[in-house]
C-alpha cells in the first residue's frame, strides 16, 4: 500500500486477476474528485493573490511566473518521462536524482567552454553532448547492468557534483557569449526565449508522452513491465530513451540557467528535491492519478505562481518551503481521504 | 530468484558467493591501497579517527533507514528529524536548561516528526517518497524561521559543557561514548529486524504487502513502528553531532541522508537474498568513510573526492547487480 503511488505494479502480480479490474472501476470517480480538488487549491491560491498581492494578475507578472519557472519545469518533465517509464514503486521505480546535478555540470560545461572562447555552437552541442551522456550512462546502468533507478542516478549525482566542481574548482563562472545576451534580450509576442522555450518543450512532451503511439507504449512500460514485455515491446529501448531525454532537457536548462545567471554557480543541484516533488505532484492534477506531462505544467506554475505571490506580498522567502510542503500534503491527502475504506 | 529451476551448477554458486563478496573485497583493496599510500592512513590513531568522525553519525542514521527500506518505504525526512532534536536541544541548553531535559526534549522533538511521518505514510497511505519529501521542505521552513535564516546556534556558556563533552568526546573502557551508541543502536536493530515477530513484520510488509495484510499482519502499524523508530535514531544521530560541535547548524542534517541511502543499498549486496542488513549497512557506512578520509590523506583534490566516490559506488552496484542478473538468467 504505501509501496507505491499510483500504479499496482508490483502488487498487481500478487492477484492479477482481482486488482486491475477493482482499480479500473475505483479511479476515474475518485480521480476526478481529487483533480478536481487539486485544480480547486489551485485557482484559490491564485484568486488570493490575484485579490491581495498588488500586481499578481499584471500581464508582465504572469509572464515573470512562466520565465522563472522555466528551468524547474525542464527538469520535471524529463523525471515525469523517467517516472512514467519506470513506474511508480517506491524502491523498484523510474526516478532521476541526477537531474540537478547534470544541470550544473552542463551549466559548468557551457559556461567554461564558452570562457575558454569557443564558439556557441560548438559551446552548446558540448552542453548537450554532456547531458545525453549523463542520461545515456542511467540509462544503461539501468537496463543493462539493472541496476536500480534510485541507486544508479544517486551514484551519477555524485559523479556530476565531483565533475561541476573540478571543471569550475567551486567558483562562479561568468560568461557572455551572443546566444546568452540573444536569450536574456529577445522577446516575441511579449514573451522571452526563456518562456518560449518552456511552451514549445510542454507542448512537444505533452504531444510525445500523451498523444502519440510512442507514448502510448511508454506508459504501458511504465504501467506493468511484464504484460509491456509480453506484449512484444523492448522496454530497454523506451527506459534508455527516457533517461537520454531527460539529460537533454537538463541540458537545455542549463542554457536558460547560463543565462539567468550570466554563467555558471555553484549550487545548482539544489534544485533537485522540487524537482522530484514537482513531479510526483503532477499525480493529484491528472485523471487517472499517474504522472502525466499537463500534471506537471501545472504543478510547476502552481510552485511559480507561490513562489512569486509570496515575493509580492513580501512575505519572508523562509515560508516557501514549508507552505509548498504542507499544500502538497493536503493535497495528496485528498486522495486517499476519497479512496474507499479496505482497498489499497 | 530462479535457484530452484534446473539444478544449481557449481558455476552459480560460486558465482553467488562472487556477489556477495564484491564490496568486501573493494574494501580490503582500498584499505590495503590507502595503507601503501599513506604512513598517515595506516597510524591506529587514524583508524579510531575514521570511526569517530566519519562512521558514527551516518551510521546511527543508516541503520534507521535500513529499517525503513527493508519495509519496502524510504525515508528522506532523515536530516530534519536529526536537525529538529539539534534544534530543541540546543535551544534549551543555551537558555540553560538541564543536560537531560534538553536531550529529551529534543529526542521528543525528533519522534514527533516520525510520527508526522507515520501518519502520511501509515495512516494517510501516502507514498514514503512523497510524504518524507513534504515533511523535509516543511522542515526547512520551521528551521529558517526559527534561526532567522539559518543562524547557527553556538553554546558559548560552558554551562552544559561538561556533559556534553563527554557525551563527544569522552570514552568508556578505552571506547569513545559515539561508538558505543553506535553499537547499541545496530544490536537494536539486529535484534528487532531478525529476532521479534516485529521483524518478520517489517520484512513481510516490505516483500509483499498485499500478501501480508491478507495473512492478517499489522502491515500499519508495523509501517508507523518503523518511521518513528528512523527518526528515533536520526535524533540521537543529530544530538551526537550537536554535542560534537557544541552548536546547531540549521539543516546539516540533510548531509545524511543521501550516504544513508547509499550505504543500506551497498549493504544489500553481501546479503544471499539482496535485502537490506545491518552489517551491511554498517560495512558500507564504513566503506564511505574510510574513501573519504584515505583520498583526503593521500591528497586528492576535495573536488576528485566525490567523482571518486560515485565512481566507487557505482562500480560496487554495477557489479554485484550484473552478476546476480547474470546469476539468475540461466
Amino acid at each position: 500500500m504505501s509501496g507505491e503511488i499510483f500504479n499496482p505494479a508490483e502488487t498487481a502480480s500478487f492477484a492479477p486477476e482481482t486488482r486491475p479490474e477493482r482499480a479500473s472501476r475505483r479511479r476515474p470517480s475518485s480521480g476526478q474528485t481529487i483533480r478536481l480538488g487539486s485544480l480547486a487549491a489551485l485557482v484559490l491560491v491564485f484568486v488570493y493573490f490575484a485579490y491581495a498581492a498588488p500586481g499578481f494578475t499584471a500581464l508582465g507578472n504572469l509572464t515573470n511566473i512562466v520565465e522563472q519557472s522555466a528551468v524547474l519545469a525542464l527538469l520535471a518533465f524529463g523525471m515525469t518521462a523517467v517516472i512514467v517509464g519506470g513506474g511508480g514503486d517506491v524502491i523498484r521505480g523510474g526516478i532521476d536524482l541526477s537531474l540537478g546535478a547534470n544541470l550544473g555540470l552542463c551549466t559548468a560545461v557551457y559556461a567554461v567552454s564558452s570562457a575558454a572562447g569557443y564558439s556557441d555552437s560548438v559551446s552548446v552541442l558540448l552542453t548537450f553532448g554532456a547531458g545525453i551522456a549523463v542520461g545515456a550512462l542511467n540509462g544503461l546502468a539501468v537496463v543493462a547492468l539493472g541496476i536500480l533507478p534510485l541507486l544508479t542516478t544517486l551514484a551519477v549525482m555524485n559523479i556530476c557534483a565531483g565533475l561541476e566542481l573540478v571543471l569550475t574548482q567551486n567558483t562562479v563562472i561568468s560568461s557572455s557569449s551572443p546566444l546568452l545576451a540573444w536569450i536574456s534580450s529577445a522577446a516575441w509576442l511579449g514573451l522571452s526565449i526563456t518562456s518560449w522555450t518552456f511552451i514549445l518543450t510542454a507542448a512537444l512532451m505533452l504531444v510525445l508522452v500523451h498523444r502519440t503511439p510512442w507514448g502510448l507504449r511508454l506508459q504501458a512500460v511504465g504501467g506493468h513491465q511484464q504484460a509491456a514485455r509480453a506484449a512484444g515491446l523492448r522496454l530497454s529501448l523506451y527506459l534508455v530513451a527516457t533517461y537520454m531525454g531527460a539529460g537533454l532537457l537538463a541540458g537545455l536548462a542549463s542554457i536558460l540557467q547560463a543565462a539567468r545567471l550570466s554563467g555558471s554557480s555553484p549550487g545548482s543541484g539544489d534544485i533537485l528535491l522540487s524537482v522530484v516533488l514537482t513531479s510526483l505532484m503532477s499525480v493529484v492534477f491528472s485523471r487517472r492519478l499517474a504522472p502525466s506531462i499537463g500534471g506537471t505544467i501545472l504543478s510547476v506554475l502552481f510552485i511559480g505562481g507561490l513562489i512569486n505571490g509570496f515575493q509580492l506580498l513580501n512575505v519572508s522567502s523562509y515560508w516557501v518551503n514549508g507552505v509548498q510542503g504542507v499544500l502538497i500534503l493536503g493535497i495528496v491527502s485528498l486522495r486517499s481521504l476519497s479512496r474507499r475504506p479496505g482497498s489499497v | 530468484m530462479s535457484m530452484s529451476v534446473g539444478t544449481p551448477g557449481r558455476e552459480r554458486l560460486l558465482l553467488a558467493t562472487l556477489v556477495r563478496w564484491v564490496t568486501p573485497a573493494v574494501l580490503i583493496l582500498l584499505l590495503l591501497a590507502f595503507a601503501i599510500a599513506s604512513p598517515t592512513f595506516r597510524t591506529p590513531g587514524n583508524l579510531v579517527h575514521i570511526l569517530v568522525n566519519n562512521f558514527t553519525l551516518p551510521a546511527i542514521v543508516a541503520l534507521g533507514m535500513t529499517l525503513v527500506i527493508s519495509a519496502g518505504g524510504i525515508d528522506l525526512s532523515v536530516g530534519t528529524s536529526a536537525d529538529i532534536a539539534a534544534m530543541i536541544a540546543v535551544t534549551l541548553m543555551a537558555s540553560r536548561h538541564g543536560l537531560g531535559l534538553s536531550l529529551g526534549a529534543g529526542l521528543a522533538g525528533a519522534i514527533g516528526v516520525g510520527m508526522v511521518v507515520s501518519l502520511l505514510v501509515a495512516g494517510l497511505g501516502i507514498s514514503p517518497f512523497l510524504a518524507t519529501l513534504g515533511v523535509l521542505f516543511v522542515g526547512e521552513s520551521v528551521q529558517q524561521l526559527a534561526t532567522n535564516g539559518g543562524t547557527p546556534i553556538y553554546l558559548v556558556s560552558n554551562f552544559p559543557a561538561a556533559g556534553l563533552t563527554a557525551l563527544a568526546h569522552g570514552t568508556v573502557l578505552g571506547v569513545p561514548v559515539p561508538l558505543w551508541i553506535v553499537l547499541a543502536a545496530a544490536l537494536l536493530v539486529q535484534l528487532l529486524l531478525r529476532h521479534t515477530a516485529f521483524g518478520r513484520h517489517v520484512r513481510a510488509s516490505g516483500a509483499a504487502p498485499e500478501v501480508a495484510r491478507y495473512s492478517g499482519l499489522p502491515v500499519k502499524r508495523t509501517i508507523a513502528a518503523v518511521y518513528v523508530l528512523s527518526a528515533l535514531l536520526c535524533g540521537v544521530s543529530g544530538l551526537l553531532l550537536a554535542a560534537t560541535v557544541k552548536s546547531y547548524v540549521p539543516l546539516s542534517g540533510n548531509a545524511f541522508l543521501l550516504d544513508a541511502i547509499g550505504a543500506a543499498f551497498v549493504g544489500t549486496t553481501i546479503s544471499p537474498e539482496a535485502k537490506p542488513n545491518v552489517p551491511g549497512t554498517l560495512l558500507g557506512v564504513f566503506l564511505f568513510g574510510m574513501l573519504h578520509n584515505g583520498l583526503l590523506l593521500i591528497g586528492w583534490n576535495f573536488y576528485w573526492q566525490q567523482v571518486a566516490v560515485g565512481l566507487l559506488v557505482f562500480t560496487v552496484l554495477a557489479a554485484s547487480f550484473a552478476a546476480r542478473r547474470l546469476q539468475s538468467a540461466d
